[in-house]
């Protein structure tokens, strides 16, 4: 069995803290991750990029005790949850590459997903309560079992000293139509 | 194929107002939900004000509002021009998925549409003939006249049974009831089987012949149960929408009798219902257990036996159903099988020993205490003040091993408990394609070269009959036949030989040329293969089909079909197919008119659905009052259709007070029906079961029948074998057609995979993303007995002594995922993902009474052959369980 994977910017393992956050991800940086079908670009112009955000200091951080902040925006939506794992997961920051953050809107409906339902053991997200989707927090927020059309989008995580900045999110945020355009 | 690589966006452009809204339901399970398609020119879009959208809403939206995700988004080409096109679950949905409740496969719809740069790009466009070996374009002329000329040749020497067809029996009526026109009106031919089985066999016939109709229930009857008995299914992983919505949202108490613990099974356990994890195979025993537990403490609902059930005296009249000539009376003239009245039933299940319940427990493996409690949870155990309402479902867990005892004693137990006929107390199938079979004649059963017992005919066994050489031209439309079926490296290997391993191979495009020598091949004992698809599919059109048609799908062509309720929808077109891609009607009809058949001049779909519309009157799926008052009302079929959006009406359609009325639920013991009004018939089974009497038939189940291939079967464990049983998950909507090309889904799963249970894994030190192989060097095929005079013909151990039997082999690859989810002794794969399905290692070997296969019960060796490179790529894969409720 020798499957063609896609090529990835992080060959093999994408994890790597070295790799540029934003481009770490999927064979593309995250300022490119508009429409990709060719001949159709966006049509509203230039967009904002995401802003950088100050979320947690690293050193403050203790495996399964997560942090709640609001990203890109301060809007309910946005609500999304840091968490250190205690394993090494995909996208991970820090040493022990284990801290990861994502949106806390499940992508099915829109149910919330509570911080209490982000578990550091065995690093899962959910089930939701409303339909009981799970998203594994080691693999970018993939659906583990469940009902999401996309994975819970994941917060880019940046490390500058000991503050965790948030940078970026892969993945359409429940409810919007463009994760950049500022709700009014 | 290489996976497609998927991108996180992280936006999506909005449907303006003013874009085309239609309505449609979902291409894939037996729920159909509902959805809605807005399509608009690339160049514009809509804005997140209200004003600025199609769906008047404000953007970002809220808990359960309307949105459009990023893999709900594609470009198509409508007239020629590329269009956005949007497919969500519809938000205004009042009916099966109200307020746009959605599977990951409906879900993700959009991606399905044909792109000509996208990872659908691979769609067949073209008709192709294989020339020395290779496909080339052809035009529809010298396709289908090809064809035609072959076919004349092969039905003019050898008869209609040497030309066959292997269909799907669910994409849309119009396609199914031209295919049906053309094999047994036009063709008679008995080598016909659906994508399914390789006969053309009832599902489920010990459900049929205690006179229950398998898809009697309405959704709400799940909601309205106090306790739900879910064989053989995790409809959580498989029919989504119906445990989301319906049964994950009632206070009925879940039982799930299933080798495997899912997310369905594990939310029903932390609500205090039951799982029953049983050994494949053995489900009639645990049936019957149960009914035995039920009969002697008297648990049994008295009331309904009495009114309900067929005394001796119902049974004798009309033989409990009606006419003689049945496969039901074929069956009950026997004596092991068929009907008995209460009293008797009871007599002959105390005494028999394979109902006792130490005998259930011990091949089970279910704890006697866990039975008797799911019978009280099932009975109310006689204590309770009013018996709960039990509604049993099942799915092909429990039909696909001893189907015909499995369904009959489960049948059987469901009388008991009182259920079959009142609301929240139903018995159905909940399903696995949609309902989209409208035959246009009856299988002609006159004709199958195949006999019961007594010489009584049976419909013929497809794959048994290419195996032994027997059909000349075989027209395979929209399924992978090979890899659908079981041993099914064998038959691929099988239909090699007959093919392309052929000395006879078209050297040149030109007709004549491609007709002479497909006619040399039939001639001399090959077999010619057309194979009509959406796809590239591999083997089946990529190295075996001598001609490949390429087919318009899904929202490339209006559609009608029903759900697992019955509920008629349109699934209209939205967008161009692909090329020169037609409908399946198209082209049948074309084939038919080469072939000088009458009546296959069809102008558009409407027309074939229209005409197919008088083939339904009396029977489940009737929809002739629809069409009958759209004619009056200056409609066409499909536009009365179109206007009834994604709540269609269910079937049969009646017409009352001048109105269209659907049917909720059948053998509805509280329906009402007035005076047959217009063309509305009053079938019996509206009200009452579907026997001679009305009433139910309490029918027996002897394991007999089945034991002696079971024991034959049964996995050694000082071989180191395992059972493999297969099944669905969410991911998947069968061969992964689509699946594999949304980059998402592609994601999630790039490869087949296998659960091992840590007891079974550690001996070969395997853990989870390490790659496997699964042998079985001991693959049953049945190879003859066609032709069975005396009972004991229909059994395993005849065929074996006899001849009959042959043993092939089979091997799969698939990453493993190491999880006590699954039990110890059982290994659980996804059936028919490519390139390797693994319906290779399980038997091919009937069950002798209905002609289905026994799927669920293969068996595999393990070997551990390396490490996949899931376990680094964290893009793929997930190890975790997928039973987690936390």
């Amino acid at each position: 069995m020798t499957p063609n994977l896609p090529r990835a910017d992080c060959a093999g393992d994408c994890s790597h803290p070295e790799v540029a956050r934003r481009d770490f991800l999927f064979g593309a940086g995250a300022a490119l991750l508009v429409v990709s079908i060719p001949g159709v670009g966006v049509a509203q112009g230039k967009r904002a990029d995401y802003p950088k955000k100050k979320v947690a200091l690293l050193s403050k951080l203790k495996k399964g005790e997560p942090v709640v902040f609001r990203y890109p925006w301060d809007h309910a939506n946005c609500e999304s949850v840091l968490l250190k794992l205690g394993r090494v997961a995909g996208g991970g920051i820090g040493p022990d590459k284990d801290v990861v953050a994502f949106n806390g809107l499940c992508p099915h409906m829109g149910w919330a997903l509570p911080a209490k339902a982000f578990r550091a053991d065995p690093g899962i997200a959910g089930p939701c309560a409303g339909h009981l989707t799970a998203f594994d927090l080691t693999r970018h927020g993939t659906v583990v079992s469940g009902h999401a059309t996309q994975g819970l989008p994941q917060v880019v995580l940046e490390l500058d000293g000991d503050d965790i900045l948030a940078v970026g999110v892969l993945g359409l945020l429940f409810g919007f139509h463009d994760n950049r355009a500022e709700p009014k | 194929m290489e996976l497609p690589l998927y991108e996180r966006r992280d936006r999506v452009p909005l449907p303006p107002k003013g874009a085309t809204v239609r309505t449609t339901g979902c291409a894939y399970c037996a729920v159909g939900c509902g959805y809605k398609v807005f399509t608009w020119p690339v160049g514009t879009e809509g804005g997140p004000a209200a004003k600025d959208n199609a769906f008047g809403e404000n953007f970002p939206t809220g808990f359960e509002g309307v949105w459009v995700g990023p893999n709900q988004h594609t470009v198509v080409s409508v007239g020629g021009k590329p269009h956005h096109c949007v497919v969500i679950p519809d938000p205004d949905a009042t009916a099966v998925n109200p307020g746009g409740n959605h599977s990951i496969r409906g879900g993700t719809l959009a991606l399905k549409c044909f792109t000509a740069t996208g990872p659908t790009k691979d769609r067949l466009q073209f008709p192709q003939v294989r020339v020395r070996g290779k496909l080339v374009r052809v035009g529809w002329d010298t396709a289908i006249e090809a064809m035609a000329a072959v076919s004349k040749h092969v039905l003019a020497k050898y008869g209609e049974a040497a030309w066959g067809m292997k269909t799907y029996s669910y994409e849309f009526f119009e396609n199914t009831y031209a295919i049906t026109k053309l094999a047994f009106e036009s063709i008679k031919t008995p080598a016909f089987a659906v994508h399914d089985k390789p006969s053309m066999s009832n599902d489920t016939a010990g459900i049929d012949d205690a006179g229950i109709i398998t898809f009697s229930a309405a959704y709400e009857d799940f909601k309205a149960a106090d306790v739900l008995f879910v064989s053989g299914t995790d409809p959580y992983e498989s029919k989504t929408v119906v445990f989301t919505e319906w049964m994950m949202q009632s206070k009925a108490k879940m039982i799930f009798v299933v080798p495997r613990r899912t997310m369905g099974v594990a939310h029903a356990e932390s609500k205090g219902g039951l799982f029953l994890q049983i050994v494949p195979g053995t489900d009639a025993l645990l049936h019957m257990a149960l009914a035995r537990v039920i009969l002697e403490r008297g648990w049994e609902d008295a009331t309904f036996v009495r009114e309900w059930v067929a005394g001796a005296w119902e049974i004798d009249s009309g033989f409990g159903r009606g006419s003689r000539n049945t496969p039901w009376q074929w069956r009950t003239t026997w004596g092991d099988i068929g009907a008995v009245d209460f009293a008797a039933y009871k007599k002959w299940l105390l005494a028999y020993e394979p109902a006792a319940l130490e005998f259930a427990a011990k091949e089970t493996g279910i704890p006697k205490e866990q039975i008797v409690v799911a019978a009280r949870v099932l009975s109310g155990g006689g204590g309770a003040a009013e018996r709960p309402k039990a509604t049993f479902l099942f799915e092909k867990g429990n039909y696909w091993s001893n189907n015909y005892a499995n369904t009959a004693s489960m049948a059987s137990l469901a009388l008991l408990c009182g259920s079959g006929n009142r609301p929240g107390r139903a018995v159905s199938r909940l399903g696995g394609h949609q309902r989209g079979w409208m035959g246009a004649a009856p299988y002609p059963r006159e004709k199958s070269p195949e006999r019961l017992p007594g010489r009584r005919k049976l419909e013929l066994d497809l794959d048994r009959w290419v195996e032994k050489g027997e059909v000349r031209f075989l027209w395979v439309i929209g399924t992978t036949w090979t890899g659908a079926m079981t041993a099914s490296q064998e038959l691929a290997r099988t239909v090699r030989k007959l093919t392309v391993a052929s000395d006879h191979q078209p050297t040149s495009d030109k007709k004549d040329d491609i007709v002479a020598a497909l006619v040399r091949r039939a001639d001399a004992g090959g077999m010619v293969l057309v194979d009509s698809d959406l796809y590239p599919v591999n083997p089946l059109n990529t190295e075996l089909a001598d001609i490949v048609l390429p087919a318009a799908g899904w929202g490339e062509h209006d559609g009608a079909r029903c759900n697992g309720e019955r509920r008629l929808r349109l699934y209209p077109k939205f967008y161009d197919a692909p090329g020169e891609a037609q409908p399946d009607w198209w082209v049948v009809a074309r084939f038919a008119r080469a072939m000088g058949f009458a009546g296959y001049d069809w102008p558009d779909g409407n027309a074939v659905f229209e005409e197919a519309a008088r083939f339904s009157r009396g029977d489940v799926l009737d929809y002739y009052p629809l069409v009958w008052r759209a004619r009056r009302d200056g409609k066409t079929g499909h536009d009365a259709l179109r206007a009834l959006g994604t709540t269609g009406i269910q079937c049969p359609v009646r017409h009352e007070d001048g109105k269209l009325v659907g049917t909720k639920r059948l053998h509805d013991s509280a329906l009402k029906l007035a005076d047959p009004e217009g063309p509305t018939t009053h079938a019996k089974w509206l009200t009452a079961f579907n026997t001679h009497s009305g009433k139910a038939l309490l029918v027996k189940s002897p394991w007999e029948l089945f034991a002696d291939f079971y024991a034959r079967i049964k996995p050694d464990p000082a071989k180191g074998e395992l059972w493999l049983t297969t099944g669905r998950i969410n991911e998947f909507w069968q061969s992964g057609f689509d699946d594999l090309r949304k980059p998402y889904l592609a994601a999630r799963w790039p490869t087949n995979f296998v659960e091992i249970h840590p007891d079974d894994a550690k001996p070969h030190r395997i853990e989870s993303g390490d790659t496997v192989r699964l042998t079985n060097d001991d693959v049953l095929i049945q190879t003859g007995g066609f032709n069975r005079v005396e009972a004991d013909e229909l059994r395993f151990s005849w065929l074996e002594k006899n001849g009959h039997i042959r043993i092939g082999n089979g091997s799969v690859e698939a990453v493993a995922l190491v999880t006590p989810a699954v039990a110890r002794g059982v290994l659980f794969g996804y059936f028919l993902l490519p390139p390797n399905p693994f319906n290779a290692l399980a038997h091919r070997v009937p069950d002798p009474i209905t002609g289905n296969y026994r799927y669920k019960l293969g068996k595999a060796k393990l070997a551990r052959t390396g490490e996949s490179p899931y376990k680094a790529d964290r893009r793929f894969l997930s190890f975790h369980r997928r039973d987690f409720v936390g």
